[in-house]
């Protein structure tokens, strides 16, 4: 029997991670110690908070999914995600606090929780998995951080930064690419190998806005490399960072109400 | 002159048959060493008994075994989209995308005569949960009625009863339900993900738990009725994943599978016939391992039972020794004493096989149907996965019953005539003094 | 004479007649002792391949299960949570009392696990997986599975990240030898940890979940992955026969005796932690006792034509007995020592055949995998088609006493019948 589908399980911090990680800093600021720059985003995060409203496109061989989110966080050990459309599904929530994970279900009008060790498979039907989600440490400690190349791509001016996974870190990749433009600091490809040099899949950056004081791509999109067809893009419509909310927020007692 | 009815010469008398005075003695002398004889026929009766039993007993749990495999779940033959096995993905139902006209199916498989019954069923994976205690399962989406005539798992149900359509009610094994705290009536959420990708949700009422008695269905299916499945998972109702087939005897079930292959792939559906033996071929040769097996005890419970059979033929004859003798000096030849005791050794056949018949028989019978259950000794089994309840149950075989009874009939034949052909040779004055 | 002589005489005399008919009759004595004989052979023979082979798989079910004996907190059975652990203290009281002298003889092997659910992740997906941390060494001598390696090795004792995994897990999530895994787990304050990991070893134990799930990695590792220092979940014992349970069980028991009122510990024996193996062998047993019982059935009859025929052939010699002045019991005691006499020595001449075709077998066994093939499961167990039979006194007692029984039933009735003899009528007869 092969693994079943699991619904997805949420701990977005991939994605406010992703656009905090790469939110720039005033282009004033020019610094190029690559592990600077991504030293101060991971301090960017800590202790973060923001608000987002989203949709997510996801394309597999079998269907087409649009949906629209809003999506909560503070810090990383609290998340939560609530669908706004399609529809059927409008009210659906995720609550993650203090690694519990708990699903509100609209239609049927009940919370269910879930033990972490059911996580598995994609989050949402996407090409997220959980395995990037569940990030407790700073990438600056996971990872080492190295300029592969610094030169001219298109006309730009960009970094290649190469991530290495330091000895003894728990992730599964055998090395992450980056590619980030020099002036402003803003990330356009992320790139994750296994430890065979293979592309796994490709995280692409576009539609750089300004949300909150900061340039951030509004819109990412993820490429696995084994199915050349499927992908999953999301878009910010909206996004707030430093918002006021505090963990009593992350409450079963939200999740269910609705708002 | 010739009479028209078969002759035989005893001694230079033309008697017929019936007539002859050696059938008579044999019949007496047989009558008049009772004890002997009784006894006698006594050991040759159980010793039938004991082949026949024992063999009747080893091709019953064999029976079981494979019944067990086959008909508590899967039934004989699995019928699935070409690409179905081994992933057993979501989107792989029979004939596709487009689905196939699943009556038109059935229909077309109920009409072969091996097959017994057919149902269809639709399997998905996902979250069983009271809310407070959430385990992933394996939801199977089955056709009631049809059900029932194909597997037994579902009869009986350890408590409740069958779902009904379109009511969103489902069953759930008995570790399932152990494991959730699950009673009957309560709710339970069902996730899956669904057909368009979606998170399917919904309440189902718990209205049976069954119980396999394997740990991992017990403790991982929920089965509910296959409409209210595919409307969970946005399937059409063209769609399934399987047609579980039964057939009359799990042993024709490759032939059966070949006929249907030639029957119902020849429209474009791409579709794989599976028979038993072939999803579990582990399972045949353990078969053929019990059946060596008990080959080697039949040869060891015949040869005792020949043997002592045997012995107890030649020491009766060699005790009479005396008597042919005396036969002898009266006129008759070596090879009337040998026909003499040729009638007793026949007559003793039967009476034999006549008292091992009485004794086997209604014990055989009541074996198999109602085989008593020895269970509260010794608890329940799996044998290569599948459940074996242990009783006493036998398996009839006529071929085997009539071949042992015709062993037993030429051993106390052969044993008997042997030494008495050898007595006979004797003249009669060495036998009748040496006493 | 004083009292005792006379008995004493009687019974040399009881003796010597029924010796002295049994050699008479050596043709009948003879066949009859041969079918006693060759039934106690096969008797002995088969209970002792029996024997061996339910001892075979025992040992395979328990080192691929919890061992013999197994010490483990109460709860952990039906939890599996690692909160209901055994206390480090706990171990190695546990493995202290295992080390002990006295029951030293019994121990084959010890082996500390802590086990634990938990996902286990590649770059090509995520996956359940059961987690099973052990010292290397000790687990090496435990278990069968790390002599299944269908690739690398097993682990060894400096190892640090290294994982053994199974041939479905490899496939699944795409994994080879040196490949990266993570897994993920609730430690013991309640957090999510994940643990990198390195594939050295990869195995086929031939049954699909196992090589779909079960990772083992060392006991350093999880204690450094799940803060669990150096707890465990269980402690497993293997035994060197199966009939030690009782003894070192009570010997756990009273060493252990703190910790298990303090509900800290239990002591489980292997047949309340694999029942489907209990009772598998049971049926086996089941089985050989029936089919036997009806053999032995057939024999009896054999041993009672045999007796009866020579009380029945010898009316006036039993009548000229009685008139000389034995009475009707010893008449009938003699008929009795002779059915036992035949009874006990070809029974004991075919035990004797028996225990020597055992011991030829005993050192290769029997290969029955021309038969059998190599991948029978039975409960679970894969199934070793080489049967070592096992010597077991008790059998043999048993089976000595079953037929010395058979023998005395079979000669009641002739017996019976021997003392029943009418002197005046038996002078009528011949002899």
């Amino acid at each position: 029997m092969s693994d079943p589908q699991r619904p997805g399980l949420l701990r977005p911090t991939v994605f406010v991670a992703a656009l905090v990680l790469f939110a720039s800093v005033s282009p004033a600021r020019g610094q190029t110690d690559p592990r600077d720059i991504i030293e101060r985003i991971d301090r960017l995060l800590r202790g973060d908070s923001s608000r987002a409203l989203a949709t997510m496109e996801v394309v597999t061989e079998h269907w087409e999914r649009q949906m629209t989110m809003e999506i909560w966080s503070l810090g990383t050990d609290y998340t939560l995600v609530r669908l706004r459309a399609p529809a059927k599904e409008a009210g659906t929530a995720t609550l993650m606090a203090k690694d519990n994970i708990w699903n509100y279900l609209p239609k049927v009008d009940r919370t269910i929780k879930i033990p972490s060790s059911m996580m598995g498979g994609a989050w949402m039907g996407s090409h997220f998995t959980n395995d990037d989600l569940v990030q407790e440490s700073q990438m600056i400690d996971v990872y080492d951080v190295a300029v592969a190349f610094d030169g001219e791509r298109d006309g730009v001016m960009v970094w290649e930064l190469r991530l290495t996974p330091k000895p003894e870190a728990a992730v599964v990749w055998g090395h992450l690419e980056f590619l980030v433009r020099q002036d402003d600091h803003v990330p356009l490809w992320a790139k994750y190998y296994d430890e065979d040099g293979e592309l796994a899949r490709t995280m692409e950056y576009s539609e750089f806005r300004e949300f909150g004081g900061r340039l951030v791509p509004a819109v990412m999109n993820m490429q696995p490399a084994d199915k050349p067809g499927e992908r999953t893009t999301i878009r910010y419509e909206e996004l707030e960072f430093d918002i006021d909310v505090d963990p009593s927020f992350f409450s079963l007692r939200t999740l269910q109400r609705g708002r | 002159m010739r009479s028209p009815a078969p002759v035989r010469t005893f001694g230079g008398l033309k008697l017929s048959f019936a007539e002859s005075p050696w059938l008579h003695i044999g019949w007496r002398n047989l009558g008049r060493n009772r004890k002997r004889t009784v006894l006698t026929a006594l050991g040759l009766a159980v010793g039938f008994f004991a082949v026949v039993f024992i063999v009747g007993w080893s091709q019953g749990i064999m029976v079981e075994m494979v019944e067990n495999a086959t008909s508590l779940v899967n039934g004989q033959i699995e019928i699935h989209a070409a690409d179905y096995r081994p992933e057993r993905s979501l989107y792989d139902t029979i004939g596709g995308r487009a689905g196939t006209d699943v009556d038109a199916l059935l229909r077309t498989i109920d009409a072969d005569p091996s097959v017994v019954a057919a149902a269809p069923r639709v399997y998905a994976g996902g979250l069983i949960s009271t809310g407070q205690a959430t385990l992933a399962g394996m939801f199977m989406g089955i056709d009631p009625e049809r059900e029932l005539t194909l597997s037994r798992f579902l009869d009986p149900l350890v408590e409740g009863r069958m779902p009904e359509p379109g009511r969103n009610e489902l069953l759930i094994g008995e570790e399932m339900a152990r494991q959730l705290s699950a009673r009957l009536d309560d709710e339970l959420v069902v996730v899956a993900s669904g057909a368009d990708g979606s998170m399917a949700n919904d309440l189902f009422t718990l209205v049976g738990v069954f119980r396999t008695g394997l740990a991992e269905l017990d403790g991982s299916f929920a089965v509910m009725p296959l409409g209210d499945l595919q409307t969970l998972l946005v399937l059409a109702p063209s769609r399934i994943h399987e047609i579980a087939v039964a057939t009359t005897d799990p042993w024709i079930a490759e032939t059966t599978a070949a006929g249907l292959d030639d029957v119902l792939s020849s429209s474009d559906r791409a579709i794989e016939i599976v028979p038993w033996t072939t999803l579990n071929p582990a399972m045949v040769d353990y078969v053929a391992l019990g059946e060596a097996m008990y080959f080697l005890i039949i040869i060891v419970v015949f040869s005792i039972a020949i043997f002592g059979v045997a012995n107890t033929m030649v020491m009766a004859t060699y005790e009479r020794r005396r008597e042919f003798a005396v036969m002898l000096a009266l006129g008759a030849t070596p090879r009337a004493v040998g026909t003499v005791v040729l009638h007793e050794a026949v007559a003793l056949g039967v009476v034999s096989l006549v008292l091992g018949a009485v004794m086997t028989f209604p014990l055989m019978v009541w074996f198999h149907t109602a085989p008593p259950d020895m269970s509260w000794a010794i608890g329940d089994v799996t044998i290569m996965g599948a459940l074996l309840s242990p009783s006493l149950r036998v398996e009839y075989d006529v071929p085997f019953w009539i071949v042992s009874a015709m062993a037993l009939f030429v051993t106390t034949i052969l044993a008997s005539l042997l030494p008495a052909w050898r007595a006979a040779r004797v003249p009669p004055a060495d036998t009748l003094s040496g006493l | 004479m004083t009292p005792t002589r006379p008995r004493l005489l009687h019974v040399r005399i009881i003796v010597v007649l029924a010796m002295r008919n049994l050699r008479r009759q050596m043709r009948r004595t003879m066949l009859t002792a041969a079918v006693m004989v060759i039934g106690g052979a096969l008797l002995v023979f088969s209970f002792a391949v029996s024997d061996g082979s339910h001892e075979d798989w025992i040992d395979s079910g328990i080192r691929t299960s919890t061992g013999h004996l197994t010490i483990e907190q109460p709860d952990f059975r039906l939890s599996r949570k690692i909160e209901d652990r055994l206390a480090t203290d706990v171990r190695w009281e546990t493995e202290r009392a295992l080390a002990s002298p006295e029951i030293a003889q019994h121990v084959v092997a010890v082996s500390s696990r802590l086990s634990i659910s938990a996902l286990a992740s590649s770059a090509a997906g995520a996956r359940p997986a059961q987690v099973l941390a052990v010292d290397p060494v000790a687990e090496a001598r435990f278990s069968t599975l790390d002599d299944q390696v269908v690739e690398g090795r097993y682990l060894e004792p400096d190892d640090r990240l290294a994982a053994y995994i199974g041939v479905g897990l490899a496939a699944s999530l795409e994994l080879r030898l040196g490949s990266r895994l993570v897994v993920q787990a609730q430690g013991t304050d309640q957090e999510i940890a994940a643990q990198l990991l390195r594939v050295v070893g990869i195995f086929r134990s031939g049954v699909p979940e196992v090589d779909q799930t079960v990772v083992h990695i060392p006991l350093q590792t999880a204690g450094e992955w799940l803060g669990s220092a150096h707890d465990v979940t269980n402690v497993g014992v293997v035994l060197r026969d199966s009939t030690a349970v009782a003894v070192v069980a009570a010997h756990l028991e009273h060493a252990l005796v703190d910790p298990i009122e303090r509900g800290d510990a239990r002591v489980m024996g292997w047949r309340e932690a694999n029942p489907a193996l209990a009772a598998a062998i049971a049926i086996d047993s089941f089985g050989n006792y029936l089919i036997f019982g009806i053999l032995f059935i057939i024999i009896a009859f054999g041993i009672v034509n045999t007796v009866l025929m020579s009380v029945l052939h010898r009316h006036r010699e039993f009548g000229v007995l009685q008139a000389l002045g034995l009475t009707p019991g010893q008449t009938g005691t003699i008929v009795l020592v002779e059915g036992l006499t035949l009874t006990a020595v070809s029974g004991f001449i075919g035990v004797t055949l028996g225990l020597l075709a055992t011991w030829y077998f005993i050192g290769d066994g029997l290969d029955m995998s021309a038969l059998m093939g190599e991948d029978m499961t039975f409960s679970g167990v894969v199934i070793d088609p080489v049967m070592v039979p096992q010597f077991r006194l008790v059998r043999i007692v048993q089976i000595l006493t079953f037929i010395l029984f058979i023998g005395a039933v079979a000669s009641i009735y002739p017996a019976l019948r021997a003392a029943k003899i009418d002197v005046a009528e038996s002078m009528k007869f011949e002899r």
